[in-house]
């Protein structure tokens, strides 16, 4: 029986992540190991985090599952097949933002479905749709100077998920707005999330962003970048900042990863 | 300055007419005939620009000028931006461009009529030369600072390298882009000008340099005024289109043209 079990543990994990290393060979500073034989897998419509210092390597590792940039070992596969460059059943979201600055709010969030060959009508009618759902269709004919932090983010959340990717790449998304639109969007993300439970790999440096977004979290250390402890986060969903915040379960694990990264930064100290 | 600015052109006109009262100071002062008050240079405008025979001159020039600088556009755009993206073809242009770039364009005229004959080509050619090394410097600088995050985003969305070039680092670095245009729209007109000095047929720079070796200094200033608004004209217009084709950009750009 050990045989379909095994395939069917397979089956639910839509990313496999083995071995893989990032290796970076510089005249200047010699090799440098940004990650070292980091594997992890990430199951059908799972949330997970990776939380660390900077530089430990986690955006390093959403890329190279994205397909942006090359591990120099090991493999990752996605849905089964492995990476090979970046694809739309991938789409990141990244702290820049990224938009593209010569098209409207409107325009952005059309981009993808017209790729995809949709006509400019359903291109249309999906990006609205989008737009809504983040809150800024009054603004589709706004151009991205326009807007803050805050709305351009919504726009590039909208933007990607108006190709219909099967996982979402989230690259420290929140991490250049102020702490009160942080908290809106981080609302606003798990309402989505709650819709229809894509599979998220959301990259952060913030303890309580992690615990309170994920399913999982993957705490990294650093140099050279490595998975430290792996936290299943059971608390239940929808959730409620202000429930969470008072919920024993929550308070602990906040407290329990806090330590664990402290002790890393004591190690370097 | 603030109330100054409010009425568009106000300063404009305050500039020329201190020019002129300088030039009719200077003038006065020296009373050689090289140099003759403005008033009677500007008293020539009307008969010269009234002869049919300077206004096909005018129109001589503006189209070898107008030909190169679009054919410079077309070449150096391309080359600049795949120079910004792939440090492979940066690598094989850059010393070129050292080479030419400090040797004055204008300078390779004799040489150029010796291999084309002296006719419209040669002109356009050194037009074409002018123009386009700083396109595509700009070019490529606008190419290399596009976002990396900007097309990987592309890229995830299905956009191949090519597609990416045309359609995403092309629009991106349009800003850039046109700071370097504008630049070569005035370089343009310099080297139009010169090249008609060195190979006089037609155009605005045969009839200056022709009414200089006849000693009529009055022509010759009026000349300078009509290559002076023309000159004015073409970067009035041409930052018209800027405006609207880059409205778009991050307010940068408007500052980095202001100091080109």
């Amino acid at each position: 029986m050990a045989r379909p079990d095994r395939n069917q543990r397979l089956a639910a994990n839509i990313i496999e992540i083995a071995a893989v290393s990032k290796v970076y060979d510089t005249t200047s500073r010699g090799r440098h190991v940004a990650l070292s034989e980091i594997s992890l897998d990430v199951a059908q419509g799972q949330f997970v985090s990776i939380l660390g210092p900077s530089g430990c390597g986690k955006s390093t590792l959403l890329y190279i599952v994205g397909g942006f940039i090359e591990a120099t070992g090991g493999s990752v596969r996605v849905g089964g097949a492995p990476v090979t460059g970046p694809g739309p059943d991938r789409g990141p979201v990244f702290q820049e933002f990224a938009l593209f600055p010569w098209k409207t709010v409107l325009g952005n969030v059309m981009y993808g479905p017209l790729q995809q060959g949709l006509s400019k009508g359903e291109a249309q009618a999906r990006a609205r749709e989008l737009l809504e759902l983040v809150h800024l269709k009054s603004f589709e004919g706004f151009y991205p100077k326009e807007l803050s932090g805050g709305m351009k983010q919504r726009v590039a959340l909208a933007r990607t998920l108006a190709y219909q990717p099967k996982i979402l790449l989230m690259d420290e998304p929140f991490g250049a707005l102020d702490a009160l639109t942080r908290k809106h969007l981080q609302n606003e993300l798990l309402e989505i999330w709650e819709r229809d439970r894509k599979t998220v790999m959301f990259v952060t440096h913030s303890v309580e962003e992690a615990v309170f977004l994920s399913d999982r979290v993957f705490v990294m250390s650093t140099s050279p970048g490595r998975i430290r402890k792996v936290f299943d986060v059971a608390l239940p969903r929808p959730r409620v900042r202000a429930e969470l915040l008072v919920d024993r379960r929550y308070q602990e694990m906040v407290v329990a990863i806090e330590r664990l990264m402290d002790e890393q930064e004591r190690e370097l100290g | 300055m603030a109330r100054l600015q409010s009425v568009p052109g106000v300063s404009a006109l305050i500039a020329c007419l201190a020019l002129l009262l300088i030039w009719d100071a200077l003038a006065r002062a020296f009373a050689v005939s090289g140099l003759p008050p403005p008033w009677d240079a500007l008293r020539q405008l009307p008969s010269l620009l009234s002869d049919p025979e300077t206004l096909i001159n005018i129109l001589a020039s503006l189209r070898r000028m107008a030909i190169g600088f679009f054919a410079a556009l077309a070449c150096a755009v391309p080359i600049g931006l795949m120079m910004g993206r792939s440090a492979t073809v940066a690598a094989l242009f850059n010393p070129l461009f050292m080479v030419i770039y400090p040797v004055p364009k204008a300078a390779l005229m004799p040489l150029i009529m010796l291999w084309i004959g002296i006719g419209d080509m040669a002109k356009v050619l050194v037009i074409f030369l002018g123009v386009s090394l700083p396109v595509v410097y700009h070019a490529f600088q606008g190419a290399r600072a596009v976002e990396e995050k900007m097309l990987w985003s592309a890229a995830a969305m299905g956009l191949s390298a090519r597609a990416r070039l045309l359609r995403v680092v092309l629009p991106a670095a349009l800003p850039e882009i046109m700071v370097g245009a504008r630049t070569g729209v005035v370089l343009a007109l310099i080297t139009m000008v010169t090249s008609e000095m060195i190979a006089r047929q037609t155009g605005v720079g045969n009839i200056f340099f022709t009414a200089l070796d006849m000693a009529q200094y009055d022509t010759v200033y009026a000349m300078i005024i009509v290559i002076g608004v023309l000159g004015f004209a073409c970067d009035w217009g041409f930052e018209a289109v800027r405006r609207v084709a880059v409205a778009w950009a991050e307010p940068s750009h408007q500052i980095a043209v202001g100091s080109a």
